[in-house]
């Protein structure tokens, strides 16, 4: 892409976010959404998340890797007990992380 | 405002919102690290596809969407036609939309500028946090919001936009194999933990999950915004039909 093509992209693809992000913001109360899908919403955000960990969880490669050989599935078990166990979000990171690197040297 | 009345007068406005301000930086400050490392890798990306300096800062700065960022990477360095890595993107962040449905409601009363302010902040982790702590009940009451979303929204885009500088300073240096990126993997998980509430938002999350993996193949990422949109509708069918066996 040229310089300019590559610039002109960097702008649309800041109008994509605006346009998504702000939507219904801008609407604001022009728009009243049926009480069903406010319902539905609240489970949004639980289910956003969960789409983007799953497959990164138990995919490598566009492949399903659910054995026990996959360093970012156990990583994330551990990780998922140690939170259960402690509520603490940071020290989540870090053991996954840890778990996960040591793993990934072991398996 | 006299400061001479300050330690009997009720908490003024300005004060209410400095204190929800930091009640949102520390809702956000454990998710951090994972968002920082997030952002580096999106950032390493951008250089690696052939972007200049300039152009990997002005796109972590102005576009602010890791998903889409990554997304568009390859059309670019394909030399697509603008218009489709634009429509890629547009899919691509589609599930701001939902976003932007769920939260938008608590910032209705607010001028149109500033709404639109707020919204193009209102990114993954806004959206698992502020409703943690102003459900949808809570849509008429106004104190402490401004000052809640600021504070994670701010703490978010510093900790993303920090990890992406360095990303794209540091792209040669970094190999890909420590895979840093699923620190931010690990910040999403712990979060989705505590937003699974009872068993409606449980059989969301599996149902996200499963449809999340089953169509990963799908372009655009369009196995994302199916995921949501299913998990979203049976979590509520099992909130409906829960509360109907209690009433029968």
């Amino acid at each position: 892409m040229s310089a300019v093509d590559t610039w002109l992209t960097i702008i649309l693809l800041t109008v994509a976010t605006i346009v998504t992000r702000s939507s219904f913001f801008l609407l604001g109360h022009a728009v009243k959404l049926p009480p069903k899908v406010q319902h539905a919403l609240r489970y949004a955000p639980a289910a956003a998340l969960a789409a983007i960990v799953a497959p990164d969880l138990v995919m490598a490669n566009g492949a399903l890797q659910l054995t026990w050989a996959n360093p970012k599935l156990l990583a994330g078990i551990g990780a998922t007990a140690f939170f259960l166990t402690t509520r603490h979000l940071l020290g989540t990171i870090i053991v996954g992380m840890a778990l996960y690197s040591l793993l990934r040297v072991m398996l | 405002m006299s400061n001479s009345q300050a330690s009997t007068a009720p908490e003024t406005t300005v004060d209410l919102e400095k204190r929800a301000y930091r009640e949102g930086v520390k809702a956000c400050a454990p998710t951090m690290l994972g968002i920082g490392a997030w952002g580096m890798v999106t950032g390493m990306a951008m250089v690696k596809t052939g972007l200049t300096l300039w152009q990997a800062l002005g796109m972590t700065f102005l576009v602010f969407a890791g998903s889409a960022q990554l997304a568009s990477l390859p059309l670019i360095a394909a030399n697509a036609p603008v218009w489709v890595v634009f429509l890629t993107a547009l899919v691509v962040n589609l599930r701001f939309v939902i976003f932007a449905a769920a939260i938008a409601p608590h910032f209705a009363h607010l001028p149109w500028h500033r709404r639109l302010w707020h919204g193009y902040f209102n990114a993954d982790i806004t959206m698992a946090l502020f409703p943690r702590r102003f459900p949808a009940e809570t849509v008429n009451q106004h104190e402490g919001k401004v000052g809640f979303f600021n504070g994670i929204c701010y703490s978010n885009w510093m900790a993303w936009q920090g990890g992406s500088v360095l990303g794209i300073l540091l792209a040669s240096q970094i190999p890909e194999s420590w895979g840093i990126g699923f620190a931010g993997t690990l910040a999403l998980l712990a979060i989705t933990i505590p937003l699974t509430v009872n068993s409606a938002a449980l059989v969301g999350v599996i149902v996200a999950s499963i449809v999340a993996i089953a169509a990963a193949s799908l372009p655009y990422r369009l196995g994302l915004l199916l995921a949501v949109i299913v998990g979203m509708t049976a979590a509520m069918a099992v909130d409906t039909y829960l509360d109907k066996k209690e009433k029968a």
